[in-house]
This record gives C-alpha cells, sequence and structure tokens, in this order.
C-alpha cells in the first residue's frame, strides 16, 4: 500500500506543470490552401461560398491534426476563425451516412452554441449535414424530437446537453469528437463540473478539442486529465491583441460622467454597429433605460431575460436593425457580427481574458476595429496593468475616432 | 410708427430733422420694393415661420444634447453663466414692458418697450395663423381695402378685406381635398417630441420583422426534414463568399437547385477539359505547321531535311542529368528515410497515446482491461499473481497460506531469538504480504547445504520470486545498482529508508544492507542474525542479474 502511494505521489509531482512552459508543439505542419487540405469536395463547396478563401493561421494549423483524430489544443486571436476550424475539422471527419451524433460541441453561451450550429450547416450546406443547437431556455419537447431525428453533430450548452444524455435522448455511443469553445471558460470553476459529468458519459478515449483565444497556465495543466498527448497550437500572450483592433480609453472622473461621454459618442457608434459591455445585468437595464430616456436607440440583451426576447435581439442585431447593444459578458466571447466595428468597456472587464474577448468582438476577420474603455481615475491602473500583460497600447482617445471606424 | 413714441429725447431740431427725413425715405424704400417684387418679400415670410416651428422642437433637443455634452467643467460654468445673464435680461425686459414709459429704467434705453407690448398682442393672431399653416394677416398702411394672405400651399396672396372670407374657404377646401396626407403629417407634429417620427416607424418595421421571424421559427420547428443553413438566417447581414447561393427552405424546391447546381458544375468541369484539349490540338498543329514551313525553306535553300528531333545531347548536359538524377534520388531516400522514422516514431508514438489511460476516463466501461494492463499492481496483487503461475513443485515446503509463512517466520524467529520476536512480530506480519518469507529462503538453504547446484537452483527461483512480487521502481533500481558496485548499493537503500519509514534509521552495518532488498521495516528481524542475512545477501547477488532483466522488462512497459 505505502509503495502504491508512494508512486502515485510520484506521479502527482511529475505531473505538477505549474513552472512548465507551454510551447507550441514542434511538428505542426502548415498548408497554406484548403484545396491542399485533402477536405472533400462538398466541404471546399461549403468553405467558398461562406467567403473563406484562404485559410487563416489557425486553420492552416489546426484541421489537419485534429480530422487525423489527434486531441488538439488551439489557441488563437479573436475573429480568425476558431470556429470555422473546428467546423470544417468536424465536417471533413464526419460519416454523413450515418445518422447519429459523432460530435458533441459544448459552448459557454446559448448564443454562441446556436453560431456554431449556423457555422456547421453554412459549412457544410452541400454535405446534408445535421446539427442541431441543444440550448436551454428552449422546448424541451422539440429539443427531444430533434435529437430523435438524427444529428451529426450537436452544438450546446452543457446543462441542457447533460440532461439530454441523461434522458438517453442523445446517445452517446457513436460520439467520436468532443470540442469545447471557449474552452479556458468551460473548465473554469463554473463550468468544470458539467464538462466532467458530460464526459463521464463519452466513450473512453473520445477526441478531444479544445479551442480559446486565451488558455491560461493552468487550464493548460489540467488538460492531460481528459486528453492524450494534445497537439498545442498556442500564441504568445504579447501576440494576442490584433493590430487591427485599435484601443482607447476615455478618462472620467466621476462614474455619473461615463453616461454624457456614451451620449457624445453615440453618433459615432451608429457608423456602423457597436458593442457596449457593461459588468452587471442591472446596469445593463439601467444604462438602455437612461439611453432611452434620452431619445437614444439602443437594444440589450443579457442573462435573466427570456430566451426568446434574447433571440429576437440577436436576430436584431445580426440583421443591422438594431445598431447599438448593451449587454453583459454573455455577450463577450465568440459572437461574431461583421458589422460590429465599435466596442465600449463602459465598465472595465473583471479579469485580464474577457478584456481580450470583448475587444475582439470588433475587428472580425481581417476587419477594423476600435475598443473604447471609459476609465474612472482609479480604473486606470488596471487599464495600464491589461496593456503591460498583452504588450499593446491603449492611448487617450482621440477627437477624431469616428475615422477610425 | 415713430410718431407713436412717447419718450421724450430732447434732441437738436436739424437732428430730428434729418432723422425724419430717413425715415421717410426708407418707408418709401420699403414701400417700392414692396410694391414691386410682390411675392418675394413675401414668399421668404412662411417658411420662416415653419422653420421657427421646426426649429423649436429642434433646439429642445439640441439643448438637451448640448447640457449632456459639456463635459468640460469651464464649458458647464460658461452655459450656467450666460444662461443666468439671459434670465436677468428677460427679467429686465418684462419689467420694462410691464409698465409705461414713465419708468425711470426705460428712458435709460432706446427701445420703445411700451410701443413693442403693443405690437405683441398682435402676435397671438399671426401665431395662430402661423400654427393653421393657411393665412398671414398682414396690415396694409396704404389702402386697407387690400389685404394679404398666405394659402395652404405657401403662396401669398392678395384680396380685398371683403372677400378674405371667401379666398379663406376655398383655401380650406383645397387643402382637404389636395393634401390628406400632409394632414395626417400634421397631426403627428405634435407627436413627436414624446415618440420621434422615426423610431415610431422603426419600431413598426422591428415588429414586423420579428413576427416574420416567429412565423419562420414555426414553420421551422413544424419542419420534420431536415434543417439547413438558409432555416436558420433570419435576415442576418452577412457577407458571403462569391459563390454563394441561398437556396430555397423548401426541401424539394432545395433539392432541385442543389441540383442544377450540380449539373452546371458538371457541366463547367467538362467546357474547362474541352477547352484544354482543344488549345492543346490547336497548340500541336501549330506546332506541326511551322515544322513544315521551316522543312520547306530549307528544301529550298538546297539544304537536307532536318531530323525529326535533335536527340544527341551533348556530353556535359548528359552528364548533369545523370548527376542531378543522382542527386534528386538521394535526396528523394534521405527523405523517404526521414519519413520512414518519422512514421515509425509517430507509430510508437501511437501505440503509447493508445495505452495512455485519462483520469477522467477512469471506472468507464471497457477500460478495465486497459487499467489493468498498466496500473501498477500492488505487492499483495503481485504476489498472488505471481503464484497462481508458479508450478506447485517449487512451492515452499509448508502450506503457502500467509497464516502458515508468518507461522513459519514465528518458527524462525523463535530460533534467532524469542524476546525480539515478540516485539517484532506483528510488524512482520504486517509486511509479510509484501515480502516473501525468509525462513523459505532459510529452510532451503540450511536443509540441502550439500546439494550445490540444485539448492542454488531452487534458490534463485525462490529468489526470484522473493524479487519479482517487487514492481515497483525504487526496488529495480536497487537491483540495478546493487549489481554494478557496493558502492552504489547503498544509496538506494538509502533513499528507500527515507522514504518508507523515516523513523527507522538506518542500520549501521555495511554488510546489513547487502542481501535486504526490502524496506527497513523487513530488515529488522534480520538484524537479530547478522552472519545469515550476509551469506543471503551473498547469494543473492547471483540471482539478482536474471532478476534485474526481469524487472527491467517489467518497467520498459511501464514507461
Amino acid at each position: 500500500m505505502t509503495t502504491s502511494e508512494v508512486s502515485f505521489n510520484r506521479k502527482i509531482i511529475s505531473e505538477d506543470l505549474s513552472n512548465v512552459e507551454f510551447d507550441t508543439s514542434e511538428d505542426v505542419e502548415v498548408i497554406p490552401t484548403f484545396d491542399s487540405m485533402g477536405l472533400r469536395d462538398e466541404l471546399l463547396r461549403g468553405i467558398y461560398t461562406y467567403g473563406f478563401e484562404k485559410p487563416s493561421a489557425i486553420q492552416q494549423r489546426s484541421i489537419q491534426p485534429i480530422v487525423k483524430g489527434r486531441d488538439v489544443i488551439a489557441q488563437a486571436q479573436s475573429g480568425t476563425g476558431k470556429t470555422a476550424t473546428f467546423s470544417i475539422s468536424i465536417l471533413q471527419s464526419l460519416d454523413t451516412t450515418l445518422r447519429e451524433t459523432q460530435v458533441l460541441v459544448l459552448s459557454p453561451t446559448r448564443e454562441l452554441a446556436t453560431q456554431i450550429q449556423k457555422v456547421i450547416l453554412a459549412l457544410g450546406d452541400f454535405m446534408n449535414v445535421q446539427c442541431h443547437a441543444c440550448i436551454g431556455g428552449t422546448n424541451l419537447g422539440e429539443d427531444i424530437r430533434k435529437l430523435d431525428y438524427g444529428q451529426h453533430v450537436v452544438s450546446g450548452t452543457p446543462g441542457r446537453v447533460f440532461d439530454m444524455i441523461r434522458r438517453r435522448v442523445l446517445r452517446t455511443r457513436s460520439i467520436k469528437m468532443l470540442v469545447l469553445d471557449e474552452a479556458d471558460e468551460m473548465l473554469n470553476k463554473g463550468f468544470k463540473e458539467q464538462i466532467y459529468d458530460v464526459y463521464r458519459y463519452l466513450p473512453p478515449a473520445t477526441q478531444v478539442v479544445l479551442i480559446s483565444a486565451t488558455l491560461p497556465h493552468e487550464i493548460l495543466e489540467m488538460t492531460s486529465k481528459f486528453m492524450t498527448d494534445p497537439i498545442r497550437i498556442l500564441v504568445k500572450r504579447d501576440e494576442l491583441t490584433l493590430e487591427g483592433i485599435k484601443q482607447f480609453f476615455v478618462a472620467v472622473e466621476r462614474e455619473e460622467w461615463k453616461f454624457d461621454t456614451l451620449c457624445d459618442l453615440y453618433d459615432t457608434l451608429t457608423i456602423t454597429q457597436a458593442v457596449i459591455f457593461c459588468n452587471t445585468k442591472r446596469k445593463v437595464d439601467w444604462l438602455t433605460q437612461k439611453m432611452q430616456e434620452a431619445n437614444f436607440t439602443v437594444s440589450s440583451m443579457h442573462g435573466d431575460m427570456p430566451q426568446k426576447e434574447r433571440d429576437n435581439i440577436m436576430k436584431e442585431f445580426r440583421s443591422g436593425q438594431s445598431r447599438v447593444l448593451i449587454t453583459t459578458d454573455v455577450w463577450a466571447r465568440g459572437i461574431d457580427v461583421q458589422q460590429v466595428s465599435l466596442v465600449i468597456n463602459y465598465d472595465l472587464p473583471n479579469n485580464r481574458e474577457l478584456y481580450i474577448h470583448r475587444i475582439g468582438r470588433s475587428g472580425r476577420f481581417g476587419r477594423k476595429g476600435v475598443a473604447i474603455n471609459f476609465v474612472k481615475s482609479d480604473d486606470i491602473r488596471i487599464l495600464r496593468d491589461i496593456e503591460q500583460y498583452y504588450s499593446t497600447q491603449i492611448d487617450e482617445m482621440p477627437m477624431n475616432v469616428a475615422d477610425l471606424i | 410708427m415713430d410718431d407713436r413714441s412717447t419718450k421724450k429725447i430732447t434732441f437738436n431740431k436739424s437732428i430730428l430733422l434729418s432723422l425724419k427725413a430717413e425715415v421717410l425715405k426708407k418707408q418709401e424704400e420699403v414701400l417700392e420694393k414692396k410694391q414691386l417684387p410682390q411675392h418675394r418679400i413675401e414668399n421668404y415670410k412662411p417658411p420662416k415661420v415653419e422653420k421657427q416651428c421646426l426649429d423649436k422642437s429642434k433646439e429642445n433637443q439640441k439643448c438637451f444634447k448640448d447640457s449632456l455634452k459639456a463635459v468640460d467643467t469651464d464649458e458647464l460654468e460658461a452655459c450656467r453663466k450666460s444662461k443666468l445673464a439671459l434670465e436677468k435680461k428677460a427679467e429686465l425686459y418684462e419689467h420694462l414692458s410691464d409698465r409705461t414709459g414713465n419708468s425711470l429704467l426705460a428712458e435709460r434705453f432706446l427701445v420703445d418697450f411700451n410701443g413693442k407690448k403693443q405690437n405683441e398682442s398682435m402676435k397671438p393672431l399671426h401665431k395662430n395663423e402661423c400654427e393653421n399653416d393657411a393665412v398671414t394677416n398682414i396690415d396694409n398702411e396704404d389702402d386697407n381695402e387690400w389685404i394679404e394672405f398666405t394659402d395652404c400651399l405657401g403662396r401669398t396672396r392678395k384680396c380685398l378685406k371683403s372677400d378674405l372670407e371667401l379666398y379663406k374657404k376655398r383655401d380650406k377646401e383645397l387643402l382637404r381635398v389636395i393634401t390628406k396626407g400632409e394632414e395626417d403629417e400634421a397631426t403627428e407634429v405634435p407627436d413627436k417630441p414624446e415618440k420621434p417620427f422615426l423610431v415610431q416607424k422603426t419600431n413598426d418595421y422591428l415588429q414586423s420583422l420579428r413576427e416574420k421571424w416567429e412565423q419562420k421559427e414555426k414553420e421551422l420547428l413544424a419542419k420534420d426534414k431536415d434543417v439547413h443553413y438558409q432555416d436558420l438566417l433570419f435576415d442576418e447581414a452577412r457577407m458571403h463568399g462569391v459563390g454563394y447561393y441561398s437556396f430555397s427552405t423548401d426541401e424539394t424546391e432545395r433539392q432541385k437547385q442543389m441540383d442544377e447546381l450540380m449539373k452546371q458544375r458538371q457541366e463547367t468541369l467538362r467546357a474547362q477539359k474541352e477547352a484544354e484539349e482543344r488549345k492543346k490540338k490547336r497548340d500541336e498543329l501549330l506546332a506541326a505547321r511551322v515544322a513544315a514551313a521551316r522543312a520547306r525553306q530549307r528544301a529550298r535553300a538546297g539544304l537536307p531535311p532536318e531530323e525529326p528531333q535533335k536527340n544527341e545531347k551533348d556530353f556535359t548536359t548528359c552528364l548533369l542529368e545523370f548527376l542531378t538524377q543522382q542527386k534528386n534520388e538521394a535526396d528523394n531516400k534521405a527523405k523517404e528515410e526521414e519519413k520512414r522514422i518519422r512514421e515509425e516514431q509517430e507509430k510508437e508514438r501511437q501505440k503509447l497515446r493508445e495505452a495512455y489511460v485519462r483520469e477522467w476516463d477512469l471506472g468507464k466501461e471497457g477500460m478495465e482491461e486497459k487499467v489493468k494492463k498498466f496500473r501498477e499492481l500492488t505487492q499483495e496483487e503481485y504476489v498472488e499473481q505471481q503464484r497462481s503461475k508458479r508450478i506447485d513443485e517449487f512451492a515452499p515446503p509448508q502450506q503457502c497460506s500467509r497464516k502458515n509463512a508468518s507461522s513459519v517466520f514465528d518458527e524462525k524467529g523463535k530460533m534467532v531469538s524469542s524476546d525480539r520476536n515478540t516485539t517484532i512480530s506483528k510488524t512482520w506480519a504486517d509486511v509479510r504480504p509484501k515480502t516473501p518469507p525468509p525462513p523459505v529462503i532459510e529452510s532451503v538453504e540450511e536443509s540441502p547445504k550439500g546439494l550445490f547446484f540444485t539448492t542454488k537452483k531452487v534458490d534463485v527461483k525462490y529468489k526470484n520470486f522473493v524479487k519479482a512480487p517487487e514492481p515497483n521502481p525504487i526496488v529495480n533500481e536497487v537491483s540495478d545498482d546493487e549489481n554494478s558496485n557496493g558502492e552504489g548499493r547503498q544509496k538506494p537503500n538509502k533513499r528507500k529508508s527515507d522514504v518508507v519509514s523515516k523513523e527507522i534509521p538506518p542500520p549501521p552495518t555495511y554488510d546489513y544492507y547487502g542481501p535486504v532488498t526490502k524496506q527497513s521495516k523487513v530488515k529488522k528481524p534480520f538484524s537479530s542474525d547478522l552472519r545469515e542475512a550476509f551469506t543471503q545477501g551473498a547469494k543473492s547477488l547471483e540471482p539478482k542479474v536474471s532478476n534485474r532483466q526481469l524487472s527491467k522488462n517489467y518497467d520498459f512497459t511501464f514507461d
């Protein structure tokens, strides 16, 4: 007994990776075109019609290993095509003749899960792929019906997916790949348990793919628990901010002045589309009301709204009918609306990772973007920390900010 | 107008006269202008009036926005000051216009406030007309019979006072008949401040959109067939690739479109191929024609016909080709070799990956075997496993059960020293499952001492048996070291004692370490008989060669 204990301890010690620096794996091949990736014809057609012409850096590196069946940890800057990366890989490794769930994609928010479903359906439009968004806040019966119909891919949020698995509506025996989008969020305290629960139902040694723009060290440390010798494609944190997104701050002395500043900026906001982040749902409600009282057209969205309303707001924003969205961090990760070119941090985010994700709502796939941070005097320290951490530049907002959008 | 002034201002007569003359001149000018381009002057008026109306609401908005905009403290302060000043002024004017001209204050100003007040009394009427957007009454000093008014279209018209009512009536009718839409707008104008027209309109539009989406969603839910991208698009403003084609949401229609697309694609491919072939043929033809022409030219020049192709190449090019070919071959070989090595490595890694057991997978169906293959057995399990494999003949003379074994030990312990045994027996019993019973070895050694070879072999077996149950790497390392030399032997033992039980300090005698490869706890009983331990240790040296190899294999698979 003692010996086994000792050896167990030794194992643990040998896996103490807190001082290990994770790097991109050495044997990562770079494939410069979609054509040379050996993808199926229908999928290629889907890729080109969706608007991709040349694979982005992450796509050049990650698609191949995922298709080969390796476990992959992929990190890339926001808006550089991560969702498409795993979507393409999924579609390539699907057997469409088998009408069973083969891939499970989990993401932290319902909107993101729905978006992923859309991307998979778009890219696989010529493959006749079936992908279902299995998310909370929707009709259970419908979910069951759709799953019974037979879905190749299920993109969902952990809670509802686990529910469906437990009810044996979502059969896991054919699942060969698990994708965790926004992996660091999914493996954070709030979600980890749920992910574990789902994972326990998957066949052993299921291929696992982790994707995120931010992958803190502690997340990388724990991956050996559910991944086998993963290929890592990582980005140094000083390369994590995009050149195309210009970052500014507006210093205000008092919280109340943030509102005035926002009103002044309103004309700039509506040049294309803008997202305004607050830290709490209550503040979102408050700010929305105040803006509307001042005759500004804004819409808002947060997690306490009924799903129906959230859906409608999303549709309005995606269709360009509403141009200014006030929201919480529910919108911080992954949501892709091409026309968003301005992000305002009405409150500074609670951690460094969120900053990257928030400003990443603008400047999608090579477009230009502007991020404006409203900072009170005591917030400037936090902003400087972010600036230093990512080796980026956050200047005071110039007068001609509208020209940059 | 100047006649009305009630103010007494003392002036020179000449100044007064010249002023009067000036005023008269101006009046005349005005009259002239009024009569000649009559409509032009008045034409400016209606839009001006309208603008004023609009401006008011706009100004209100602007004021609000401006107040919001005032971020700068200085600016705010300035705003406040000017507002105060304006308010003061307004108060003063009010005061002046309230009182009749005899006020002391009034004398200080050149403006005739009293007159202003009288003028203002006419204004309400004027305002009304502005709101009605129909008529403007203007007094004409010269001919009172004529009156000017602005009709609903903004035109200024002139008529006799008596006819005004008639014209007004007509105008109203015109307004009603022609501009019903404008009327609507007019009614909506007062709504503006509370809900801007644009907002209202966009809200309506959004509502209709929402309804449309709802409808679509219902259809989608009702749809028992496949769901496609087009079903979920919901008017999303997204840039697609040039090849994007928005399929129908109807399944059969979609299939048709898809087939059509496929057909067209096939056609394109075929056309491309054909074009290429055609081009190739043309090139060939062209080349043949050129060759024929050249041949003709040569024939005309009296030269012999050209050989069809220059097959011979000169020596150097041949050599070069040969060399490059060789080089390429070598390169290819090297590449292949490299690839092969990498593939082999990859295969090995793949094997390792396949054998790897994830922590989160433990306990899943089908994992037991994999785990068994891999997990380090506990000492007991390993002993049991080895026992099951053992040929009965080689079993120890006494029964193999644990109880017996311990009793054997007891016997042995008694033999060595009874007093120690009493204190240590318990520890030994604890340790026993992990370590084979030393007395068994003892007995083998003791009884058939004469049969050197045979006993030794048996001994080896036993030793194997004894050593083997320790699959953990620590022991293996020890056996390695033991084999190499005596110095090295000390280290692992020391470490082991550190690890396993720190409370027992390592025994001082060097010999003591040799034979015992078990935990220091085990050593205790042996310490009672050093000599025996020594001989045992000396003998154990040899068999451990094989033992080590075995364990090494074992290790290998583990890593």
